[in-house]
């Protein structure tokens, strides 16, 4: 479970283009479950999705994860947290280009100094799992976008973390992968998982596998819809 | 301990693949670093062979050598000369020597003609008769005709039979003499009878006493000039010294060229390097894991360029007899010795051009990528 | 395999070359030290001062019998003009005799 407790994110605190993303959220987000940030753009949710996946720190507030307190670890032991416990799938996937699928995957683990062969034979269930093992090797640029966000979900999931943040994950892709990515997200779900996600994709927020719905404006908190879900 | 060395090797394994990105860049700077460390190196390894060739083999050279000086130009010292020097106590045998250059104009070569000394049986000559470097040999074509001819500087035609030519082994010390009799030598420099010597050599008794005896010579023969065997050693330590002309300006055009690669590589990084060390830390890897990751950078290449620079380089001087280096040395010479090198390596040289290579280039390739190792990854979401 | 490997067997590679190098320079010493021998006998048979190496002007060719004078024999403004001058510059201390005494000698 993930608590925020009066957390604000300032940018530029002070100078001219100083700009207020999230204000005063509180907020306690379940473990295995799907939760949806959902909102215009502006509205603070990629924001709060950098603060709870320890990309950022927020100006004020306390964030807990487990009910320990990770908004105020210094670096070292925030990288150490997030790479344990979070596995991140951005929205233009921001895979490293150049390197193969396969480099890609492994890379969040390169690090934590695993041995090699049962590294690459993780990565590879992961990739036969999304699908993607026979391409392996490739490029990351010749994949389509498809691929590409399943190769980031895939690197995401290399650590095995708790939880999986997704930054609006069908902004670049049709119908027929938006339902895929949907699918996969279930399956996730199933295997344990808890996962946030944000979108202003109406397909995302109204697909029945989503256990809670929080909606945002101007960096606040405007609603919150918890469903009941089997 | 496994684990450190495990992501050690993973960091390499990531930095290959970033280097391999650009393949054709990264291979031609290589190359490059590569190519300016064998240059370097290569200029090391030949001057130390050749102060270690000059230092053992000059070790025979005359313990004092004596020279008159006219108006300050070198001038033939006279015949009482060798009197007056044997007197000096400490000295042991005293000798006059002749010997001069001459320019050959059919070829443009310079020969230095010698009497061998009257001490020296093996060398002994006859008139008529020569003994010349395996150089002059070549030049000459002396091998199929037999005989030396020397047009001397007052247009007299010299005949002269070659007895021997000196081992081509020895051409370093000996590729450009011509030795002849004393009475030929005199009649090929139209020089007189008791005209006195080029200089005069003494060899000394105790070896300690040889400053007091240059002091005593320098009192007796206030226009004398005394060259000693310490002079002699001295010279050649420093050639193909670091400061010394070609050398100075090779070296300083080398470590300009180095300085320029190395600031292209430190001149800030690109939106898309930064992007992806946001990406890097968003997935998980500190400030330090980059920064080991940029360090192996410029320690594999600085690696890679300094074992395989230095291995051709001594293959180059000592395999090779240093060709690329052969010209720098001719210069204008028409007759240039040939010799193959003992191998002599100056760890301490070495070790400078380590230094001087290898920092520079990974604290270029450290420095651009600092600040944005430590910047929060929360860029890679904007 | 692994780039970390390809790079290990690289460099591996070139210190078994340097490897050989400094047993072939061992080697070298060892024979060529006769040669050696034929040379500086050769040397003090003949009284000889210099290396063969520059023969392009008399004064480079006997770099230790010269001093800084002997290039502007040849003409007052003759500067330094023969490449090899650059590489050997005449000893820097000539000893008790061929300059002038310094103030710190007088």
């Amino acid at each position: 479970m993930i608590e925020l407790k009066d957390v604000s994110k300032i940018y530029n605190e002070g100078r001219p283009n100083e700009v207020r993303a999230v204000t005063d959220v509180t907020l306690t987000i379940p473990a295995r479950r799907v939760t949806v940030f959902k909102g215009p753009s502006g509205s603070g949710k990629t924001t709060l999705l950098t603060l709870v996946g320890c990309l950022a720190r927020p100006t004020e507030g306390r964030i807990l994860l487990d009910g320990e307190l990770i908004s105020s670890l210094p670096e070292r032991f925030m990288t150490e947290v997030r790479r344990r416990t979070f596995g991140f799938v951005f929205q233009r996937f921001n895979l490293i280009r150049g390197l193969s699928v396969l480099e890609n995957v492994m890379i969040p683990a390169y690090p934590l100094g695993p041995d090699y062969t049962e590294l690459k034979s993780r990565a590879m269930d992961l990739l036969a799992r999304l699908k993607l093992d026979h391409k392996a090797r490739m490029k990351t640029e010749y994949l389509s976008g498809g691929e590409s966000q399943r190769v980031a979900i895939a690197r995401a999931l290399i650590n095995d973390p708790e939880w999986i943040i997704a930054d609006e994950p069908t902004a670049n892709l049709d119908s027929k992968l938006a339902l895929q990515f949907l699918d996969e997200v279930r399956q996730l779900k199933e295997a344990g998982k808890s996962v946030i996600i944000t979108s202003h994709d109406d397909r995302i927020v109204n697909a029945d596998v989503v256990d809670m719905v929080v909606e945002m404006e101007d960096g606040r908190i405007i609603g919150i819809e918890e469903r009941a879900t089997s | 301990m496994r684990h450190w060395l495990a992501r050690q090797r993973y960091l390499v394994d990531f930095t290959l693949a970033a280097l391999l990105r650009r393949k054709g860049r990264n291979l031609m700077l290589l190359f490059i670093y590569t190519l300016v460390i064998f240059i370097l190196a290569s200029v090391t390894f030949f001057g130390s062979a050749l102060r270690h060739e000059a230092r053992t083999v000059l070790k025979g050279a005359p313990e004092v050598t004596v020279q008159n000086l006219v108006m300050g130009r070198h001038a033939m010292a006279p015949p009482e000369w060798v009197e007056k020097l044997k007197k000096v106590r400490g000295a042991r045998r005293v000798e006059g020597r002749l010997w001069g250059y001459f320019y050959d104009k059919a070829n443009g070569a310079n020969y230095t003609v010698m009497v061998p000394s009257q001490y020296d049986r093996r060398n002994a000559l006859q008139d008529g008769e020569t003994i010349i470097g395996a150089g002059i040999a070549r030049v000459r074509d002396v091998r199929r005709i037999g005989h030396l001819f020397l047009l001397s500087p007052k247009g007299k035609l010299m005949k002269l039979k070659v007895k021997r030519i000196l081992p081509e082994t020895s051409e370093l010390v000996s590729a450009d003499l011509v030795l002849m009799s004393r009475g030929d030598f005199l009649r090929f420099f139209d020089l007189p009878q008791n005209g006195g010597y080029t200089d005069i050599a003494m060899q000394v008794r105790n070896r300690n006493e040889v400053t007091k005896i240059v002091e005593k010579i320098s009192k007796m023969l206030p226009t004398a000039r005394v060259i000693t065997r310490d002079d002699v050693l001295r010279t050649y330590e420093n050639v193909f010294s670091w400061r010394e002309g070609v050398v100075l300006a090779m070296l300083s055009a080398a470590l300009v060229a180095f300085a320029i690669f190395a600031f292209d590589k430190a001149s800030g990084l690109s939106a898309e390097e930064r992007r992806e060390i946001g990406i890097l830390k968003a997935v998980g890897w500190e400030t330090s894991d980059i920064l080991a990751m940029k360090l192996w950078e410029g320690g594999l290449v600085s690696l890679f360029a300094f074992i395989f620079g230095v291995a051709a380089a001594y293959a180059h001087v000592f395999l090779f007899d240093a060709g690329v280096l052969a010209p720098v040395l001719k210069g204008w010479s028409v007759l240039y010795p040939q010799f193959s090198l003992t191998p002599q390596v100056d760890r301490l040289q070495l070790a400078t051009l380590a230094f001087v290579t290898v920092i520079p280039f990974t604290a270029a390739t450290l420095v651009p990528i600092w600040k944005a190792a430590i910047t929060d990854p929360d860029v890679v979401m904007r | 395999m692994r780039k970390s490997t390809a790079a290990m067997i690289v460099l591996a590679g070139g210190l078994v070359l340097l490897l050989l190098e400094v047993v072939h320079g061992v080697w070298r010493n060892g024979a060529d030290a006769p040669a050696r021998g034929e040379r500086a006998e050769l040397v003090r048979a003949l009284g000889l001062s210099d290396l063969a190496l520059f023969t392009e002007a008399r004064y480079t060719r006997h770099p230790t019998q010269a001093d800084l004078f002997t290039p502007f024999q040849d003409a007052p403004l003759s500067l330094e003009h023969f490449p090899t001058g650059s590489l050997i510059a005449p000893p820097r201390d000539f000893g008790p005799s061929g300059r002038f005494a310094t103030e710190q000698e007088k």
